[in-house]
């Protein structure tokens, strides 16, 4: 019999908080982090909403932890900050003390700074401290400097696919706890904002110039958003030794593939269906005790109608309540999965479902709509955290109540 | 990694004649521009026209060296599809970051933006087989490879009965240029059939798409069993020894991937010294350096251990074994920061 996996800590930044404090502080006051970007270089900065950390990569050193030096992304840096609280949520002054592993999450690595740097980069007559960026080109520049800061030296990976990323590297984590490769793993991703990545989904005409909408009939598209989150992952036999505060259990997860266009769901969601239904399964509840859906929910015409029939077709006419945080966070590609998981981690601890804000008009496709009021006192024992991606990479996970 | 996989099937694309045709008569390509590129082969029998026409050229080798994998393994229920690249497709990453500079950020084609994520490769292949099973992209240098293998032998262990696992890699002359700022690449123009005897800083750059069908039970197709695996970030003092002489005590034939780098060779050297006496095969003059080159060398192993025969004109001066190979120990690493060994059994 495998092991059950709990969650023994958590760290995150996004345009809402620094920590998971501020977060939970800015989801009860409803209060979204989009506006206009004051750090990506672009044509579409006063024009295309993002969800921004609030600070500049220089104030960021410091919630990182580390002196201000070269080479250090803010891709890194805001990992770092993320990664710092989880490991001190969790207990943990010296991730040597027991065999570790770290599984991050990118989509573009440090594309943040390269981006800025590209052209001098390529430019033989260019010479300077820049060229120490170079390497951070790549999407394991930021797991190594990561790892390297904090000790993580037993396994290390880095996880890229588009927006379900750190809900892989979630499972993957899990994976090796139960194979017994690792007793403590942590698990989650890194995203900051680029030109490159808004000029991608841009292109795609995926973008919205106001606030994003999901779930609602006048959606016309996602707002980007940056910010970092890792969850300390442990198994039940280490984390009773080891006498650890138990968080919620990592209940069940599935990662498949919709194989039916190269950036498009399909508009039954077969994928979402089949990938929340799989990891209801093995996390061995029933539809009934699913309390809450964070969603996927970006606000992009194809996501949400392919999510919402994959809720009525997977829960009938009970789909349990559901919201989409997006419009808090803005899509955060490859961190979104860490950050929702952490979502649905204070969901069951304080008894509370997060609104859907810029909701009012129900979705002509469906017959549910999501949550748009903040519900405080209302019991959230196992949440179903969705995320769907480019490439059909589909992947859901369950988290639970611990209850011993 | 305990627990056994069988590799029951594989195809290569690389600098050398590896996609089709019989390997062990193939000649060796040279070059002296320090850079090995990929024989590309006709892709029309295995990309319908209209998608090749879009694609870039890390995209085409990926999904036909994995589709001909899939075709070689005779497995026909298409299963869990796990890989990893270090860069993914830099011709699309390269052009997207140009065009929005010279169009200023209006009227951008999406496609090199879709392309250059880097599991776009594993969308392809599970849109092109209808495969809706498991599927998962490593992105780590020296690790992109082997963590993809490692969550295949986790998927086997969990009970899956075959994996498609592979990597990608293509060099542009951009990235080759960015990475010659850096040090990758030995400065002298270099044979590739003379890499181990120019000690000097870097290597020479390669590419190439390789992948593997994996079982968890043997087949009378089988290639090899991999039987235990070990990845080593970064190991400093003594650790990489230790870990080589606790892996395994006296293989038959060790293959590694030496590539001439003198900042890295004390690595290789310490290897050397585990196992005195040991013939050892390089591979890296046969198809460059790069983050994946691990799973050509795997490939190459394989081939080795299911013929008992060496390439001969691959390896002029060790055309022959001495004796049979039953145990092959596979080590590698990239610039001296992610450490592989990896233990194949003649099946």
């Amino acid at each position: 019999m495998a092991e059950r996996v709990f969650i023994t800590g958590i760290g995150m930044i996004t345009a809402i908080g620094d920590n998971v404090a501020g977060n939970l502080h800015h989801l009860r006051l409803q209060q979204s982090g989009l506006g206009y970007s004051s750090y990506i270089d672009t044509i579409y900065k006063n024009v295309l909403p993002v969800a921004e950390v609030k600070h500049a990569s220089e104030a960021l050193f410091a919630l990182a932890g580390i002196p201000v030096k070269e080479g250090y992304t803010r891709t890194t840096l805001l990992g770092l900050a993320a990664m710092r609280e989880a490991l001190q949520d969790a207990g943990i002054t010296d991730v040597q003390s027991a065999p570790t592993g770290f599984i991050n999450a990118s989509t573009v690595g440090g594309m943040c700074d390269t981006e800025k740097l590209y052209f001098d980069i390529i430019n033989p007559e260019k010479t300077g401290s820049f060229l120490q960026y170079i390497d951070t080109l790549d999407c394991a520049d930021c797991t190594q400097r990561i790892a390297d800061t904090v000790g993580f030296s037993e396994h290390i990976a880095t996880i890229s696919t588009a927006c379900s990323s750190s809900a892989n590297a979630l499972m993957f984590g899990a994976r090796m706890i139960k194979q017994g490769m690792l007793p403590r793993v942590v698990c989650g991703g890194t995203e900051a904002l680029t030109r490159f990545t808004l000029n991608g989904f841009n292109s795609l005409k995926n973008v919205d110039k106001q606030f994003c909408r999901p779930f609602d009939q006048q959606r016309t598209g996602l707002n980007l958003g940056e910010g970092a989150a890792y969850l300390v992952l442990e198994s039940e036999s280490f984390a009773r030794a080891n006498n650890s505060r138990i968080l919620a259990e990592l209940s069940g997860y599935c990662n498949t593939n919709e194989a039916f266009h190269p950036t498009s769901p399909s508009p039954d969601g077969d994928g979402a269906y089949e990938a929340m239904k799989m990891a209801l399964a093995m996390s061995g509840h029933s539809l009934e005790e699913v309390s809450y859906i964070n969603v996927h929910g970006t606000a992009t015409l194809n996501n949400d109608v392919s999510e919402g029939k994959a809720l009525e077709r997977l829960f009938g006419d009970k789909v349990p309540l559901f919201s989409s945080t997006k419009p808090f966070t803005g899509h955060t590609l490859a961190a979104a999965g860490a950050i929702e998981a952490i979502y649905s981690i204070l969901a069951i601890q304080h008894g509370i479902i997060f609104p859907n804000l810029n909701f009012s008009e129900r979705m002509e496709e469906l017959n549910i709509s999501p949550v748009t009021t903040l519900m405080e006192g209302y019991p959230v024992n196992h949440v179903i955290s969705n995320s769907f991606g480019f490439g059909g990479n589909n992947a859901s996970l369950v988290i639970s109540k611990y209850e011993g | 990694m305990k627990g056994k996989c069988y590799i029951q099937a594989m195809a290569a694309i690389s600098p050398q004649p590896t996609f089709e045709g019989d390997i062990f008569s193939a000649q060796l390509v040279h070059t002296d521009s320090n850079l090995l590129a990929c024989i590309e082969p006709d892709y029309k029998p295995f990309i319908p026209g209209n998608s090749l026409r879009r694609m870039t050229r890390v995209l085409k080798m990926g999904l036909t060296a994995a589709l001909k994998c899939s075709q070689e393994s005779g497995i026909t229920i298409p299963g869990p599809i796990i890989t990893g690249t270090g860069k993914g497709s830099l011709q699309d990453t390269e052009k997207f970051i140009k065009e929005i500079a010279e169009y200023k950020e209006t009227a951008l084609n999406p496609t090199p933006f879709i392309q250059s994520t880097y599991n776009s490769v594993n969308g392809l292949i599970a849109l092109q087989q209808k495969c809706t099973a498991y599927n998962n992209t490593f992105v780590h240098r020296g690790f992109s490879f082997e963590n993809a293998l490692l969550d295949s032998m986790m998927l086997l262990q969990e009970g899956a009965t075959h994996t498609l696992t592979g990597a990608f890699e293509e060099i542009t002359k951009e990235h080759f240029y960015i990475k010659s700022r850096i040090g990758f690449w030995k400065e002298a123009p270099t044979d590739n059939r003379e890499l181990y005897r120019h000690l000097s800083p870097g290597s020479i750059a390669g590419e190439g798409a390789t992948f593997f069908t994996l079982t968890g039970t043997p087949t009378p197709q089988s290639y090899a069993a991999i039987s235990d695996f070990r990845m080593l970030y970064k190991p400093r003092g003594g650790k990489l020894a230790e870990a080589l002489k606790s892996f395994t005590t006296s293989p038959d034939l060790i293959i590694t991937g030496r590539n001439g780098d003198s900042n890295h060779e004390h690595y290789y050297q310490e290897l050397d010294q585990c196992f005195p006496g040991i013939p050892q095969l390089p591979f890296k003059h046969l198809c460059g350096e790069y983050d994946t080159a691990g799973a050509f060398g795997l490939w190459l192993a394989a081939q080795i251990i299911k013929a008992q025969q060496i390439p001969a004109t691959w390896f002029p001066g060790t055309e022959h074994l001495s004796a049979p190979v039953r145990t092959i120990l596979f080590y590698n690493h990239f610039y001296g920061e992610q450490h592989v060994m990896l233990k194949l059994e003649r099946v």
